[in-house]
């Protein structure tokens, strides 16, 4: 299953064209190089006999080196784009483009931390990357110190807190050392201390090291403060991206015209 | 409104009076803004018969799986007064997430730091050794498991533990010692009576011998009961506490690694031992999970308000239909994402080709080789027990 979706080899993961037939899409746009390309992407469910189209015509493109934020309503689509991104749906039509290795973390962490205590998932996606015990030790302490864990890290995960065990699904995708993250609602079981420090810690991964790329989806406007770029999706469709000034007025406005509307 | 703020100060009370709980770290102070996550019109009317019940449920029914120690005793008060469908689901809604023991990782003890190996070998020992040996070894072991619990785990969780299982232990000895001869069950014996073939009886014994120790009314202690209720509470104590001790003192996939130790011989048998520890692994996270849903889609259930009372016997049931049924779709969904998640993880589908890591070196050290060696003295004495006191 796993190796027919191409899923964490590091060579370049190719999704099917119209026409079926898998060809590899351009991972440069002019002069940057792309780590996330998104085109003309459709996906739909198949629910009972009616097909529910959930990504229409779908495009975005995220440069190498860049923490880009995604925005919009609930429904739209957000976690279904990052889904397909990660392998774990195949789109019906359209081209899609993901530089790997790469983590993926849910939206909501019980379905993300699968074994019974904090460190030992942490290192459960290490599993297949064939490092020494003591390497591993080092990324998983490093990853939990990051999130701000260490002293839970034994800790069964059961009687961690919501925002706890999603800090131990982030250290587990930060543990995996990956070229992209995909991180969805990262914050929503989080306070404001710990919100900001993992937005933090996600910075501090993104513009230390090399070419790592992370797409975050979020619904907190204040957390566009740290992203390079952002983009905004509605109804199944990305509406505008690019700088995060743009799109944070966009949002805003979107904001006002909301207000005056429900008011009388 | 105001009588919401009146059912809020109601319950204030009873949360200062137990202030804290213990969640596996340490001590933590209950948290009061929890109370707002109940719906005040659970609280209004017969406020002071349930103050202590709520209580109880308050502190069992947070959402985040942490685990409050000493809560027996609360759960056993009832709330009268109320429909049994109610009750049911109450007593789930309030049910603690982890019903057996879990580890605990502060402070570190001496236990902490046994091999689990070692632990696993104690555990197995003391599983047998008390169903074959003399009641005062059967005694003993249990005087020294009070011993080692009391003296390696911090009060709170001694307490409870302690509390649960000897409540358990002396149920079972009061039940098996007076019951097993109390009603004799009506048998026809092979032979005849004595009377019929013309022969006199047995003389009654010289010495001081007395099969019935004790009557009263119906109920009567005799030797067989008394042998039969002491190894039933001995055992099922020794097998509960030492269960307790070692899941709270080892890490659970220290526990794995340890049974994927003892396991490994199978391997020449072609028996899928990576396969059985890696599931093992996963059910130990997803029984967490499962009584969480449980608990969560029964509060939503008593959150709702439903007139219980209004309900026919079968709207009740159907009640309990669509929660079983909603507990199942939850679940299946639930493994579905962990499936998902595994595969993005990097799992491959092959227990064998992906290592789980368990962050501990193991290696004999000083105070396993003492362990070892005080577990080969219980069994010395257990043997010898057998061997000169029946
Ligand atoms: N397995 C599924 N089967 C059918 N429909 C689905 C499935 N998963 C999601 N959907 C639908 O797809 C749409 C998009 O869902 P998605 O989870 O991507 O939204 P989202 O943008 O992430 O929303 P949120 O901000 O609430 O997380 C929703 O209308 C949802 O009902
Ligand atoms: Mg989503």
């Amino acid at each position: 299953m796993q190796s027919a979706l191409g899923l964490h080899s590091s060579t370049n993961l190719v999704f099917g064209s119209r026409k079926g037939v898998p060809c590899v899409v351009r991972a440069h746009v002019g002069a940057e190089r792309v780590s996330i390309d998104v085109q003309n992407v459709n996906l739909c469910f198949q629910k009972d006999s009616n097909v529910l189209p959930i990504l229409k015509d779908c495009c975005m493109s995220i440069p190498e080196g860049k923490l880009w934020m995604l925005l919009g309503p609930n429904g739209c689509g957000k976690s279904t784009l990052l889904k397909a991104l990660a392998g774990l749906l195949k789109p019906t039509s359209g081209k899609l483009y993901v530089a790997g290795p790469k983590s993926f973390v849910f939206q909501n962490p019980d379905h993300q931390v699968v074994m019974p205590t904090a460190e030992a998932d942490v290192a459960f996606g290490l599993g297949n990357l064939d490092l020494t015990v003591e390497e591993v030790r080092c990324r998983v302490m490093k990853s939990l110190e990051a999130v701000g864990l260490l002293e839970l890290s034994q800790r069964p995960v059961q009687t961690l807190s919501g925002g706890q065990k999603q800090r131990v699904a982030i250290a587990g995708a930060l543990a995996e050392c990956s070229k992209v993250l995909l991180l969805d609602e990262l914050t929503t079981f989080l306070d404001e201390s710990d919100q900001m420090g993992v937005v933090e810690a996600v910075r501090r991964v993104v513009s230390g090291s090399d070419g790592v790329t992370a797409l975050w989806v979020t619904h907190r406007l204040e957390e566009l403060d740290y992203a390079d770029g952002a983009s905004y999706m509605e109804n199944g469709h990305v509406v505008l991206g690019g700088s995060v000034a743009k799109v944070k007025k966009f949002v805003l406005e979107k904001q006002e015209e909301y207000k005056r509307s429900i008011s009388f | 409104m105001t009588a919401a703020w009146g059912t809020l100060l109601c319950v204030h009370p009873c949360i200062s009076r137990r202030p804290s709980y213990y969640n596996g770290e340490g001590l933590v102070p209950l948290r009061s803004h929890r109370v707002d996550c109940f719906p005040q019109k659970l609280f209004s009317g017969r406020q002071s018969k349930q103050r202590s019940w709520f209580a109880g449920v308050h502190a069992v029914a947070h959402g985040d799986g942490e685990m409050p120690r000493f809560n027996f005793i609360q759960k056993l008060k009832k709330p009268s007064g109320i429909s049994f469908g109610e009750e049911l689901m109450r007593l789930i809604a309030g049910a603690s997430s982890a019903p057996i023991a879990q580890y605990i990782s502060s402070p570190r003890t001496l236990l902490h730091s046994l091999d689990p190996r070692v632990k696993q070998a104690w555990l197995f020992v003391l599983v047998f050794l008390p169903s074959r040996s003399h009641v005062s070894v059967r005694v003993g072991i249990v005087m020294l498991l009070s011993v080692i619990t009391i003296l390696f785990l911090p009060r709170r969780t001694w307490q409870d533990q302690l509390g649960r299982v000897s409540f358990l232990s002396v149920l079972l000895l009061l039940m098996v010692s007076l019951g097993a001869d109390s009603i004799p069950p009506i048998v026809q014996t092979r032979t005849p009576p004595p009377q019929l073939c013309g022969i006199p009886p047995l003389p009654s014994s010289f010495t001081a011998y007395k099969y019935v120790l004790w009557k009263l009314g119906p109920f009567q202690l005799t030797r067989k009961g008394l042998a039969l209720g002491t190894t039933s509470a001995c055992l099922s104590f020794t097998v509960l506490q030492s269960a307790s001790l070692c899941l709270s003192t080892t890490m659970p996939e220290h526990l794995a690694e340890g049974i994927r130790w003892y396991l490994a011989p199978l391997r020449w048998l072609k028996a899928p031992v990576d396969e059985i520890i890696l599931t093992l692994l996963l059910s130990l996270r997803f029984v967490a999970l499962v009584f969480d849903e449980v608990r969560n889609i029964a509060l939503g259930i008593v959150a709702r308000g439903v007139q219980w009372k209004k309900l026919s016997s079968l709207e009740t049931a159907e009640v309990f239909f669509t929660f079983l049924g909603r507990v199942f779709k939850n679940l299946f969904n639930h493994s579905e994402q962990i499936a998902q998640a595994m595969v993005v993880r990097g799992f491959q589908g092959d227990a064998a080709a992906h290592k789980v890591y368990y962050m501990a070196n193991f290696s004999l050290q000083l105070p396993d080789y003492i362990a070892i060696l005080a577990l080969s003295v219980l069994i010395g004495v257990g043997v010898a027990s057998e061997i000169m006191l029946c």
